[in-house]
């Protein structure tokens, strides 16, 4: 597994712009890195690793990953795996919704209130796996 | 019957880094919604090598925009890469630099005014390029000639036209394509032709297997439609529907 000691974990979202799934995973990175782990956790351009420069495939190979992928594709998974990187937890929006039946998220561009509590849901769950691979437990 | 409108495609980077990631992203969205409901269509940049080939074909199959964040031309870069050929290449930084200026905010519960205000300039110019990318399609199909591509996507290269069982399809360089063919010594009745004006196309031009042989059934007439002896071994109507007026060939 990846050593977290030279770097902060990495959350690295699909950012699907087809559908609410992947404004959801978006912003489950933004408030893990900018809110919940600041200290612990940073997001890195999945178009970065699609375009393979180097920077992005070392952090990729040498730091603790989790995806965050909206739909089934799961291209951010897919992305990393093919980079070299070991994906330390994959979370995926679409199976949260299994817990929120009937709930009106949003779209693709804005999130609505039920948007906001799956996005809060998953990122708490995300902290929580930051924490642990930053103090180097296997997960 | 009325004729599907023509859709351009629009991918953005949506870069997670950097707040001009977010804004180009959003841009995209307005202008699917807002700006041009109906004429735009989108997908996903890591699908590229996360997807099938059917996703691959994205840029083949309409024409398209490329919307990134940052000179990292991530966007650009992955379409032209795994996809194909863009009509327009945007960069937010770019587009931004007299301003407005943003806060940093990456999250959409944090955009301040001027993000927001960010967001409707790159979404306007990316509505521009979407018309352009349009007009050129329709005056591609409208006749037998034309005297440009009238896209103004600043593109230097002359583009040249095929028509493929019944369709258009643009390929940048084709004149100067057959040009460098001539060069080589190609003949319009060399055994191999449709061949090697594939290969000389492939270098710039992705082909998909399945249609190599419409392909080159169509660089061969439109090669000999194009030779300086045309009308000698030609007939008909030219199948090299468009040409940039500073193509080297001759009709």
């Amino acid at each position: 597994m990846a050593e977290s000691a030279d770097g902060k974990v990495l959350v690295i979202p699909c950012s699907g712009i087809g559908k609410v799934h992947g404004l959801i995973a978006r912003e489950v990175a933004f408030q893990v890195a900018d809110e919940l782990q600041p200290e612990q956790a940073e997001t890195l351009c999945l178009a970065l690793l699609v375009k393979g420069e180097e920077e992005a495939l070392q952090a990729v190979r040498t730091r603790p990953c989790i995806t965050v992928d909206g739909c089934p594709k799961l291209c951010s998974f897919k992305n990393v795996e093919l980079a070299g990187g070991a994906v330390a937890h994959s979370v995926r929006v679409v199976e949260a919704f299994k817990d929120h039946k009937g709930a009106q998220p949003g779209t693709a561009t804005a999130l609505e209130p039920d948007g906001w509590t799956i996005t809060c849901e998953l990122a708490s769950g995300v902290a929580t796996e930051v924490a642990a691979l930053s103090h180097g437990e296997e997960r | 019957m009325a004729e599907e409108p023509i859709k351009v495609g629009i991918i953005s980077c949506a870069g997670e880094d950097i707040p001009e990631g977010t804004i180009s992203r959003l841009a995209v969205r307005r202008v699917m919604e807002l700006l041009r409901p109906g004429q735009a269509v989108t997908i996903c940049l890591p699908l590229f090598l996360a997807g099938n080939e059917g996703e691959r074909d994205f840029a083949r199959n309409f024409p398209t925009i490329t919307v990134d964040g940052c000179d990292k031309r991530c966007a650009q870069w992955g379409t032209e890469t795994h996809s194909g050929p863009v009509c327009a290449a945007l960069v937010v930084t770019d587009l931004l630099e007299e301003g407005p200026a943003l806060s940093g905010a990456r999250s959409h519960h944090s955009l301040s005014d001027g993000d927001r205000a960010a967001v409707e300039l790159v979404a306007a110019r990316i509505a521009r390029e979407l018309d352009q990318a349009v007009a050129a399609a329709t005056s591609a199909d409208a006749g037998p000639v034309a005297a440009s591509c009238g896209c103004g996507c600043a593109t230097s290269l002359p583009a040249g036209e095929l028509r493929l069982d019944g369709r258009c399809v643009s390929i940048a360089g084709l004149p100067l394509i057959f040009q460098q063919c001539r060069t080589d010594g190609l003949a319009s009745d060399d055994p191999n032709l449709g061949h090697r004006l594939l290969e000389a196309v492939r270098v710039y031009y992705p082909v998909p297997a399945e249609e190599e042989a419409a392909y080159q059934a169509a660089l061969i007439a439109a090669y000999r439609a194009s030779s300086p002896v045309a009308g000698a071994t030609s007939g008909g109507a030219s199948p090299l529907l468009a040409s940039d007026s500073k193509g080297a060939h001759s009709r």
